[in-house]
């Protein structure tokens, strides 16, 4: 196509608001696909970071970040003082210890600005007091009346034994971070926003490999068949009677039944259902050019068969099978959506929007919407993005519609 | 008596109309009835010499481009005889780079030129690719093609639609002349053009044979073109070569009756006044063609011998031969 051809085609397209509209959305959504890791705010993948703290949050609420215990031994010998962690290791906060002079010692919490839901100090030596706590009735438990200071200070009114241990235990409150879920999250404390942006990925992924595949596949054979004749078309396109006389969702379910679930075999199974429709249409429009005289031309210049189908016929088959690939790749978007929420597309810890709807479903009627609304939304507009450009393309390519 | 470069024996091509494999088989078995066979061209024998020019004339539907395509190896043959130079076609067309020196151009200027393809490309596709011209050189050779046809050099980087019918016909007889051709099938070549063009199309065509000393089949329903243009005419009807004769002679004294009415139709401008006689009936279905001589139906001579006996192509005088029945050689002008 020339220059000044592919400039007449782009204005002839643009004169439909609706095709301009839809292309850039379409375009839109393959920038998001492509720059997903970097536009998400969370990696949806890693499941290290899920808690299930945030799990179900409305849209806009904070992730909290868990409360924490800490326990340390504090060991007193000859005034030097060791802290020795008891309990887990990593954690935000922690317990240090240091000497306020003879007969006093003080404890203190780090940092500083967490909230403390409560701070105990047991097995304090004998005559040993805290401000501002209360003693257990029988154990030697010092629990501290007010835990918003982060220090509590341990005094005795006589000499404190030479060695001594005491156990700290600190227990901090659940605490509020910047992170927004701006979408809500879903079961598993996800972030909506990323895992809608993943899911984008993956559903611009499936249905640009599986279209393109299915293509390739459909109209390699389409062309074989029309240049074959005969018995190889009879079969091939029997073939693609059969394909297209049962349901695509069952011939999906069926395989995938059988696959096992993964990107690639819900790939292979879009291939499967597509290939036939590329295959008769290249097939059909491939007849009607192989009928010109430029092909018997071609022949008549002793050109392979190959060279001829694939140089002379198919470039004039391209723009039918380019609009029939545009449509189908909304087709296999929702294919592979509908094979997720039916349980069997891609695996729960690689959500795509299909699967993102499916987990949604059983929260929607506890009005928890924005599991299920979102990824919606989102696929809603997306393929009707795709089948607008694809009905903008298809009707170009028609002379009858051109004005 | 110049050398022959093609020869054609009981050249024969059938079609089996409507016919898919599990038709075929539902017919055969089942109906017991046999598939509809379309004898487009029926045991047809031609020859033609180095450097000679031959027409073929006939109505719409008997079998010329049917004729041109097997001539052109584009159609297998049903059955009978093509040889090229004396060599059987089956071996010739299996060498591609000599199967190059029959070649064909075509009726519609429209649809022989892929809308895909740069006249660049069109015209030197086959060159290249059959190793007559190394890839660098292919643009120099493609403008010296274009100019022998009257083509400016900047049409290398044009596409068909940019041109105008005469034009395209030209990168047509281009497309044929890259390859270097030895004997060339004109099918209708001038038929989808104006009367203007037609002629530039035609002289081109005589300077090219003046030039390149080309064997030419011509094929064409317009007496006048062929008159102009050949040596010798083949006058073809339902499939069946009726009449063959120098052109001279075939247009002083056509013998077969199909011939002299053909002839008859035709504008003369001593005739203004004159109404046509047009052929009598409708030309019958090739599907169904008539028993013994195709043309009796129509012909006004017709006797009881003509429904039984096919005529069989006979020698009325040195190089005239004609496939009648009833005129015979003695009562040539009847």
């Amino acid at each position: 196509m020339s220059i000044a051809s592919f400039q007449d085609f782009a204005r002839r397209f643009a004169e439909s608001r609706s095709a301009v509209i839809s292309l850039t959305v379409s375009l839109v959504f393959v920038f998001c696909a492509i720059f997903a890791p970097l536009l998400a705010p969370t990696d949806p993948y890693d499941l290290t970071h899920l808690q299930l703290s945030d799990a179900l949050k409305p849209t806009g609420s904070k992730r909290m970040l868990p409360g924490e215990e800490v326990r340390v031994n504090i060991r007193v010998n000859n005034g030097a003082i060791t802290v020795l962690p008891a309990s887990p290791t990593k954690t935000r906060l922690s317990l240090a210890a240091s000497s306020c002079g003879p007969n006093c010692l003080t404890v203190s919490v780090e940092p500083t600005a967490a909230r403390l839901g409560s701070l105990q100090v047991r097995n304090l030596p004998n005559g040993a007091t805290i401000e501002g706590a209360k003693k257990h009735p029988i154990q030697p438990w010092w629990t501290i009346d007010n835990p918003e200071s982060s220090e509590v200070r341990i005094t005795s009114a006589t000499s404190l034994p030479a060695s001594f241990t005491l156990l700290a235990i600190a227990k901090s409150l659940d605490q509020e971070t910047d992170f927004v879920f701006r979408l809500g999250t879903d079961n598993f404390g996800r972030d909506m926003l990323s895992a809608i942006l993943y899911g984008i990925r993956i559903s611009v992924v499936v249905g640009l490999v599986a279209a393109g595949a299915a293509m390739v596949l459909g109209t390699a054979l389409g062309l074989f068949a029309a240049w074959q004749r005969g018995v190889t078309d009879a079969i091939i396109m029997r073939a693609v009677d059969f394909m297209l006389g049962l349901p695509a969702l069952l011939i999906g379910l069926a395989i995938l039944a059988i696959l096992g679930n993964g990107v690639s075999k819900v790939v292979l199974a879009i291939v499967i259902v597509q290939w036939s429709y590329y295959a008769r249409t290249a097939r059909s429009f491939a007849m009607s050019e192989l009928g010109k005289e430029y092909v018997e031309a071609a022949r008549c210049l002793r050109l392979s068969p190959v060279r001829i189908m694939l140089r002379h016929v198919l470039p004039n088959c391209m723009p039918q099978i380019i609009v029939l690939f545009t449509l189908n790749i909304a087709a296999a978007i929702s294919m592979e959506s509908s094979l997720s929420f039916l349980g069997v597309g891609l695996p729960l810890t690689r959500p795509s929007l299909g699967m993102l709807i499916a987990s949604g479903y059983e929260f929607i009627f506890s009005q928890k919407y924005w599991i299920s609304i979102y990824p919606g939304v989102v696929l809603l507009v997306m393929i009707v993005a795709m089948n607008l450009l694809g009905d903008r393309l298809r009707d170009l390519n028609n002379p009858r519609l051109d004005r | 008596m110049n050398e022959m470069i093609f020869e054609a024996k009981d050249l024969s091509r059938s079609f089996a109309v409507g016919s898919s494999p599990l038709q075929d088989f539902t017919d055969h078995f089942l109906r017991n009835r046999q598939p509809a066979v379309l004898r487009a061209v029926d045991n047809v024998s031609m020859t033609l010499n180095e450097g000679e020019t031959l027409g073929v004339v006939g109505e719409s539907g008997c079998g010329k481009s049917t004729l041109a395509r097997m001539i052109a190896g584009i159609l297998p043959a049903s059955s009978g005889e093509r040889r090229f130079r004396g060599e059987d076609y089956d071996s010739f067309l299996r060498r591609k780079r000599d199967a190059l020196k029959v070649q064909m151009v075509f009726q519609d200027p429209m649809s022989s030129l892929n809308p895909r393809l740069r006249v660049g490309e069109i015209v030197g596709e086959a060159a290249v690719l059959h190793g007559l011209v190394p890839r660098s050189r292919v643009k120099d050779y493609v403008v010296d093609i274009l100019a022998r046809v009257g083509l400016p050099a900047d049409s290398v980087g044009r596409y068909p639609h940019q041109f105008s019918g005469g034009q395209r016909q030209r990168v047509g007889i281009a497309r044929a002349l890259a390859v270097k051709p030895d004997m060339l099938i004109c099918d209708e070549a001038v038929a989808a053009l104006d009367v203007s063009v037609q002629a530039q199309i035609i002289n081109l065509l005589l300077d090219i044979r003046r030039d390149s000393g080309l064997a030419m089949i011509f094929i064409s329903h317009d007496l006048g073109v062929i008159r102009h243009l050949c040596d010798r005419v083949a006058v073809m009807y339902l499939g069946r070569v009726v009449e063959l004769a120098k052109t001279s002679e075939l247009f002083a004294s056509p013998t077969h009756p199909y011939t002299r009415m053909l002839l008859d139709g035709m504008p003369k401008i001593s005739a203004q006044r004159r109404r046509f006689m047009p052929i009598q009936g409708e030309i019958p279905s090739p599907l169904n063609p008539p028993s013994g001589c195709h043309f009796h139906p129509r012909c006004p001579m017709v006797t009881d011998h003509c429904h039984r006996v096919r005529p069989e192509l006979r020698e009325i005088e040195p190089g005239h031969v004609h496939a009648c029945l009833n005129v015979e050689p003695h009562s040539k002008r009847l």
